[in-house]
């Protein structure tokens, strides 16, 4: 049975998926939006949470994306999206391996380490990516607490150092700054995507189109709680400030007696990250074989084919992680929108049950 | 064959584990704590002057002491590097010694007093960018070079930075007498609207050691590569020094643009709210008396009502703590402080908070960040005030001590 139930999904919307955004949005919003980094943010929350209740109402039918798109358009135009939305997911899953591959490289090593430092992560996502959406259900049962526990961890040894004062004055970096915090940042926010790929994939239940939005929107204000902190312990030298979510604890006065306490946290959030990294992979493979079909052996060769190509990446990429980012969050940040948004909201349109043979 | 079925079936499951245990492994080894100190420099501190070429960096590099059982504290050689940038003479250290500069461990960066007063932003930009280098690692001005005064021996250590870093203890800060700064607070004071910021002022004192030889015994560090490495556990025959930071740097725009005297660096503490157990001087029939303070509250207000108000505030709480004089009992158990003590002690106070507004004034420095407090408060006021808020505000100077009880 490749469901999940809707507790796990409430784990992935409140817990799982803002971690994606504690590595290096937070220097991109600081960058454009300075202190005024949290309207950015919220904006692009409460958009993803919006969008998320109507793709919740969306999935009352218990049917699934590939088949709504089956019954209006027929079999072969649903195979073309559900590839386009696989090539979309792949395209996404990119910044957030990259941005954890910089952290560990950057975080857990003194110098930088070898390059193969992060390849066994491809086997552990190939491996992921294979296996039905029940496995990976059954996983965020265990590190939603994890990353519970890791955030407030760190938000704990930060909350003292911050000064909030920094977030001040509010609005001063005008629409300008609004505009460009919230469209450059659009490449961490393609939850709603992922959540397309899920209708269908669990027993809708009453009232989980709000609980689900209610989670993600729980999840937000988590992150814009670190944002402010993150914004107060450094204000006017944040958009320097790769690796927020590693940074920000160690100022912690305690440390000097202690040691790097803050480690645990960050340790318990990276593994929460390495599956995060997954799931847009994992998606992307799911709806390649939702479109191909599932003999038992396509997932594995789309899970290790797709693995493959990323691994290729990130060596061809190693140093080029600049340009990469520019073209995603700058250039082709238009592309999140259209597959997050857009097609989300078109997808309101779509039958719901097969048409009636005349 | 049962048997055999279940053990295929476990098959994946056991693939699972072992890909998630290389995978912990490799993420989380941190490359298992291992420092291979035969390939590694670890710089404990790094010193930097500017010169005519650019740039020298001396890096204090802790190295193995041997295998004496008497020895202890940490030796270490001095490694100098030039370069028309700082990133160029940490390549030559590298070539000159073989050791891959490590700047993790390095909680000093010492800037020599004329290289602060030209620009010690363009030294620090290597630093600031490093993203193996700790932010929270302690920036210093010294007296003279910081090649000269990393590379002096110290009475008191092994290795001169970590009797340097012995300042900045939160002892030290508590007592007053140090004003101690971070590359990451020196950084967000230079990138704000104030552009200012501070450091402490590293001076160094010859101290007779008589016939002792002091610090480690028998600690004969050496490096290898050049002739430019200096050991500093290796100079037996050289003065010894002991270090003071009582006096404070102030920056504006990056640059050193006056300095802090020990009694000023003292009501800065206060102002700041640091200090605990300091004490300073106070006097009673003419003859002097220490009080301690037990109690500190500080601050610096900004009034933008009408015309820009500065008020500086500092509340304290003292009690007597030695006289010069031989006393009655009763008084030594005492700990009160008579009201003339209590008025002397908040005339001198008043008088150095007006010493170091005039000071901060006269060299353009927002020691205390009111441009930025303006622009937070007002970005239509800050537009409006921010090239005249130091010299045309109002200031209120307000000293108030108390005894306990």
């Amino acid at each position: 049975m490749n469901k999940i139930a809707p507790r796990q999904l409430y784990f992935l919307l409140a817990a799982v998926m803002p971690v994606g955004k504690l590595i290096l949005m937070p220097t991109q919003l600081a960058y454009y939006a300075k202190n005024d980094l949290l309207f950015p943010a919220a904006a692009n929350f409460l958009l993803q949470a919006g969008i998320i209740f109507l793709i919740m109402l969306l999935s009352r039918s218990n049917r699934t994306f590939y088949d709504m798109l089956c019954y209006t358009f027929g079999k072969i135009a649903a195979k073309i999206v559900l590839s386009s939305l696989a090539l979309f997911l792949f395209f996404a899953a990119l910044l957030p391996l990259f941005e954890q591959k910089l952290m560990v490289q950057s975080v857990f090593y003194d110098t930088l380490p070898s390059i193969v430092a992060f390849a066994p992560f491809y086997l552990f996502s190939a491996y992921l990516c294979a296996k039905p959406l029940c496995n990976f259900g059954r996983a965020w049962d265990i590190i939603a607490p994890i990353s519970i526990v890791g955030f407030f961890g760190i938000m704990l040894l930060s909350v003292s150092n911050a000064e909030f004062s920094a977030l001040a004055p509010v609005g001063v970096n005008g629409a300008g700054g609004f505009f460009g915090g919230t469209a450059y940042t659009m490449s961490w926010f393609f939850d709603s995507a992922l959540l397309l790929v899920l209708i269908g994939k669990f027993e809708y239940k009453k009232g989980m189109a709000w609980k689900s939005a209610v989670s993600y929107l729980i999840g937000a204000a988590a992150v814009l709680v670190f944002l402010a902190v993150f914004y107060g312990i450094f204000s006017d030298i944040a958009e320097r400030q790769f690796f927020a979510f590693s940074k920000i604890s160690k100022y912690f006065s305690g440390m000097t007696v202690l040691g790097r306490i803050d480690y645990l946290f960050i340790y318990s959030l990276a593994l929460v990250m390495a599956y995060f990294c997954a799931l847009p992979v994992h998606a992307g493979v799911d709806c390649l074989t939702q479109a191909y079909g599932n003999d038992g052996v396509k997932p594995v060769i789309f899970s290790v084919a797709i693995n493959g190509i990323l691994l290729v990446l990130s060596f061809v990429l190693d140093y080029r992680f600049g340009v990469l980012n520019d073209t995603i969050t700058k250039t082709l940040f238009w592309i999140f929108p259209a597959f997050s948004v857009l097609m989300p909201l078109l997808a309101l349109l779509l039958r719901r049950k097969p048409r009636e043979k005349v | 064959m049962k048997k055999f079925d279940r053990f295929v079936k476990t098959i994946p499951m056991k693939l699972y584990i072992l890909i998630a245990v290389l995978l912990i492994f490799a993420f989380f080894s941190n490359d298992f704590g291992l420092v291979d100190i035969q390939k590694t420099a670890v710089i404990l501190a790094a010193g930097v002057d500017r010169t005519e070429e650019g740039f020298l960096l001396t890096a204090q590099i802790a190295v193995p002491k041997g295998t004496e059982r008497s020895s202890c504290g940490t030796a270490s050689i001095d490694v100098e590097g030039e370069g028309k940038t700082v990133a160029e003479c940490v390549s030559q250290i590298y070539s000159k010694t073989g050791w891959v500069p490590k700047l993790i461990f390095c909680n000093l960066l010492l800037f020599g007093e004329e290289t602060a007063e030209q620009d010690v932003i363009g030294c620090m930009d290597y630093f600031l960018r490093n993203e193996y280098m700790q932010d929270n690692c302690f920036v210093a001005v010294s007296e003279g070079s910081a090649n000269g005064m990393l590379t002096t021996k110290s009475a008191t250590e092994d290795t001169t930075s970590l009797a340097m870093e012995k300042l900045f203890s939160d002892a030290a800060g508590k007592s007053g007498k140090v004003m101690k700064n971070t590359l990451k607070e020196f950084a967000i004071g230079y990138y704000g609207e104030s552009g200012s910021g501070f450091m402490p002022f590293i001076r160094a004192k010859d101290q007779d050691c008589g016939s002792e030889s002091g610090g480690g015994a028998g600690s004969d560090a050496s490096g290898s590569g050049g002739g430019s490495q200096s050991s500093s556990s290796a100079q037996g025959e050289e003065q010894k020094k002991i270090y003071s930071a009582e006096e404070t740097a102030i920056f504006s725009n990056g640059k050193m643009v006056g300095m802090l005297p020990p009694e000023q660096t003292f009501t800065f503490s206060l102002l700041k709210g640091n200090v605990f157990s300091g004490t300073f001087l106070s006097e009673e029939d003419g003859k002097p008396v220490s009080v301690t303070v037990l109690k500190n509250k500080g601050g610096v207000k900004l009034d933008t009502k009408n015309k820009p108000k500065i008020t500086l505030s500092v509340d304290l709480k003292i009690r007597l703590h030695n006289r010069g004089v031989p006393s009655p009992i009763e008084d030594v158990a005492n700990e009160k402080v008579s009201d003339e003590v209590q008025q002397a002690a908040q005339e001198r106070i008043g008088t150095f908070m007006h010493e170091l507004w005039e000071n901060c004034k006269t060299s353009g420095c927002d020691l205390f960040q009111l441009k930025r407090e303006l622009y937070r408060s007002s970005p239509k006021k800050y537009g409006e005030w921010k090239d005249t808020l130091l010299t045309t505000a109002d200031v209120e100077i307000k000293p108030n001590v108390k005894s306990i009880q």
